[in-house]
């Protein structure tokens, strides 16, 4: 392995990379060794053509692009000295030459690179007189982006990015000189689904994504480590929170989970977390059969009453539990324990199954089938067949998956139940037949794991508190436990279980 | 399809001199225009078949280059040279003499689509300037009447 020296530090590298792939490899670049970077993307191919990343290597006269510049053993880099500096100002004043400077305007001002290396490289003056580059600001390039061609530095990430990760190659540039602009094929779109990526990588703000534009001001963000729920890939976020409201999601770079980039329908998902669909009540179904709200603590004692009715008079063994491949691993541990201090063996996990992709989509549309199935949650195929065979009287259904056509397809085999205890964050078709419903906590509202499809386990913290009474499933399993007096079910729910909800 | 099979065979002898097949674009795209006048989408779309690349990318070539045409235009391009040289001896005033001459001006063509005007930068006629060029041949030591009268004689 080459060994290289910089601003005085030794490395140990590998063979074959650049300078810049060198610096990230170790962790390094932006992170103490600040060479700043325009075209250059990690998990795009080397264009070389912002030349910000400009370093001088000892015997190399001129200085060196570090993003095309091949490490060797025994190089010397500088990244910070005067040539290196002035180089770089100027660059940055050759690319902010036709930059409108519009940011009070701009939808990336502050998360900006421009807006960064100007601060740090750029002039305070522009010593142009001559009048900028006037183009289109509001190009509609598809149904997810819009493009202002004036803030485009031609960094061409975005047009790599269609060609090299999605493979659609919808953006090119065109012309030439100052009169280059990226612009899709006459009459196509940029329409594929990884599309908004483009926003995330384009360090200024000339691609925005048409559901967050002028949402709100990126400072206002808190960003919170999270997952994507989507499916089974895990693909790592930052839930970006204001106000106690998801705003978007965007990627969070891992290298072995999903490199950096999100599918347009995960990155969207967070709507379903503030969605008017959330089950936002605790409802028991009174004796005139209609559903009335009741307190939390009211509904876990009627759910706790009718299944002890059902266990005095028929035996734990009727009730089932049916687990969610939505929830996470402490949920489900609970459920188990649940199940088990009943004790019934009936059981099932039904899987949301769709459309996958080579790239990052799975089929299986939940975050962690994989950590239930460690579990010992077996498919709901068997327990569908016990419900339609009437061997089930009572069921503890976790979230609404089991309606799915590829399970019971509908209410109907639910309908000459006796008890339905209904767990779940969003509305289904589950309410005509349950008897008590109790709202659970979407991801982004919990602390616990996922397990994805590769049998990685990712942490997940609570990003936003619910706006009604609501708590992890875990914890309403345990606090139905307790009331019925299950073995292992004494102690408190919300302080020590490790499903407790609550933000702080 | 638009382009011919003349044309499709000529492309594909270019090709034949290029390590990559995608280094005969550029040929292929002169061999093009020659048949049709200019390369329209439609067109780009025809020849990213041929070269098995993206529409979008013969787009790229296809902007990038001043001498290639996305929309039809006249029958004749006339250009005449305005670099350095060539203005010395005039041409500045001579291209808009044309331009009053033909009642268009540069970049435009004319009504009946005979001729489409344009200045070029040096095409290394400086010794015979000033100069003008229609489609690819050279007219040169022009003055205006000259100038007319080659630009009348065009069908």
């Amino acid at each position: 392995m080459p060994t290289i020296t910089v601003d005085g530090v030794q490395y140990e590298v590998e063979e074959g990379r650049t300078i810049l792939q060198a610096l990230d490899d170790l962790g390094l670049l932006m992170n103490g060794v600040d060479v700043p970077h325009y075209c250059w993307h990690p998990k795009l191919s080397i264009d070389g053509s912002c030349r910000l990343c400009q370093v001088e290597v000892e015997g190399m006269p001129k200085l060196q692009i570090a993003c095309d510049t091949r490490v060797s053993d025994g190089m010397v880099i500088h990244t910070t000295t005067d040539r290196v500096k002035s180089a770089r100002e100027g660059v940055m004043e050759l690319l902010l030459v036709n930059h409108p400077l519009d940011c009070p305007i701009c939808d990336q001002a502050g998360e900006c690179k421009l807006q960064d290396y100007a601060y740090e490289y750029g002039a305070l003056q522009a010593r142009t007189v001559e009048p900028r580059r006037a183009l289109k600001k509001k190009v509609d390039l598809g149904p997810t982006i819009v493009f202002d061609q004036e803030r485009c530095i031609l960094c061409r990430r975005c047009t790599r990015f269609c060609s090299e990760i999605p493979a659609t190659g919808e953006l090119g540039i065109f012309a030439r000189g100052d009169h280059s602009v990226i612009e899709t094929f006459p009459g196509m779109e940029l329409d594929n689904p990884y599309s908004m990526n483009v926003a995330d990588i384009c360090p200024v703000g000339a691609l925005t994504t048409k559901d967050f534009r002028f949402k709100i001001r990126v400072w206002f963000l808190e960003d919170v480590p999270g997952i994507c729920t989507g499916c089974s890939n895990g693909c790592n976020i930052f839930l970006g929170v204001a106000n106690n409201k998801v705003q978007r999601y965007v990627p969070r770079r891992n290298d072995s989970v999903n490199d950096t980039w999100i599918c347009d329908a995960g990155r969207m998902s967070y709507q379903e977390i503030d969605s008017p669909s959330r089950v936002k009540a605790s409802l028991v179904r009174g004796e005139d059969g209609v559903l009335e709200a009741r307190p939390y603590a009211a509904a876990v004692e009627a759910a706790a009453a009718r299944l002890r009715r059902l266990v005095e008079s028929k035996g734990p063994g009727v009730i089932a539990g049916v687990a969610s491949a939505h929830l996470t691993n402490e949920d489900l541990a609970v459920l188990k324990r649940f199940l088990e201090a009943l004790p019934t063996e009936s059981a099932g996990l039904p899987v949301p199954r769709g459309e996958a992709d080579a790239l990052l989509v799975k089929e299986e549309k939940a975050a962690n089938a994989a950590g239930a199935r460690a579990l010992g949650f077996e498919d709901a195929a068997p327990l569908v067949e016990r419900i339609r065979g009437g061997g089930v009287d009572g069921i503890v259904m976790l979230g609404h998956d089991l309606l799915d056509p590829a399970y019971l397809g509908g209410i109907e085999a639910l309908q000459k139940l006796d008890t339905v205890i209904w767990i779940d964050t969003h509305q289904s078709d589950l309410r005509h037949v349950a008897h008590v419903v109790l709202p659970g906590r979407h991801a982004a509202e919990k602390r616990g794991t996922l397990t994805n499809h590769a049998g990685r386990v990712q942490h997940l913290q609570p990003a936003v508190e619910p706006t009604f009474e609501a708590h992890a499933e875990g914890e309403t399993l345990e606090r139905i436990g307790r009331a019925l007096g299950l073995t292992g079910f004494g102690g408190d729910p919300a302080a020590g279980s490790p499903t407790a909800s609550s933000r702080k | 399809m638009v382009i011919s099979e003349d044309t499709r065979a000529a492309i594909d002898s270019e090709c034949a001199k290029y390590p990559q097949k995608r280094g005969g674009l550029l040929p292929a795209m002169h061999l093009v225009q020659k048949q049709l006048g200019h390369i329209a989408p439609e067109t780009a779309v025809e020849l990213a078949e041929i070269f098995d690349i993206r529409p979008v990318e013969v787009m790229e070539v296809l902007t990038f280059y001043n001498m290639f045409f996305s929309a039809p235009r006249g029958r004749h391009n006339v250009y005449v040279c305005t670099n350095l040289p060539c203005a010395l001896r005039g041409s500045r005033t001579l291209l808009a003499q044309i331009e009053s001459h033909l009642g268009i001006a540069a970049g435009e063509t004319t009504e009946d689509g005979r001729i489409s005007l344009g200045h070029e930068e040096c095409l290394g006629a400086c010794a015979y300037a000033p100069m003008l060029r229609v489609d690819e041949t050279y007219h040169e030591n022009l003055d205006l009447e000259k100038a007319n009268q080659i630009l009348d004689g065009l069908e």
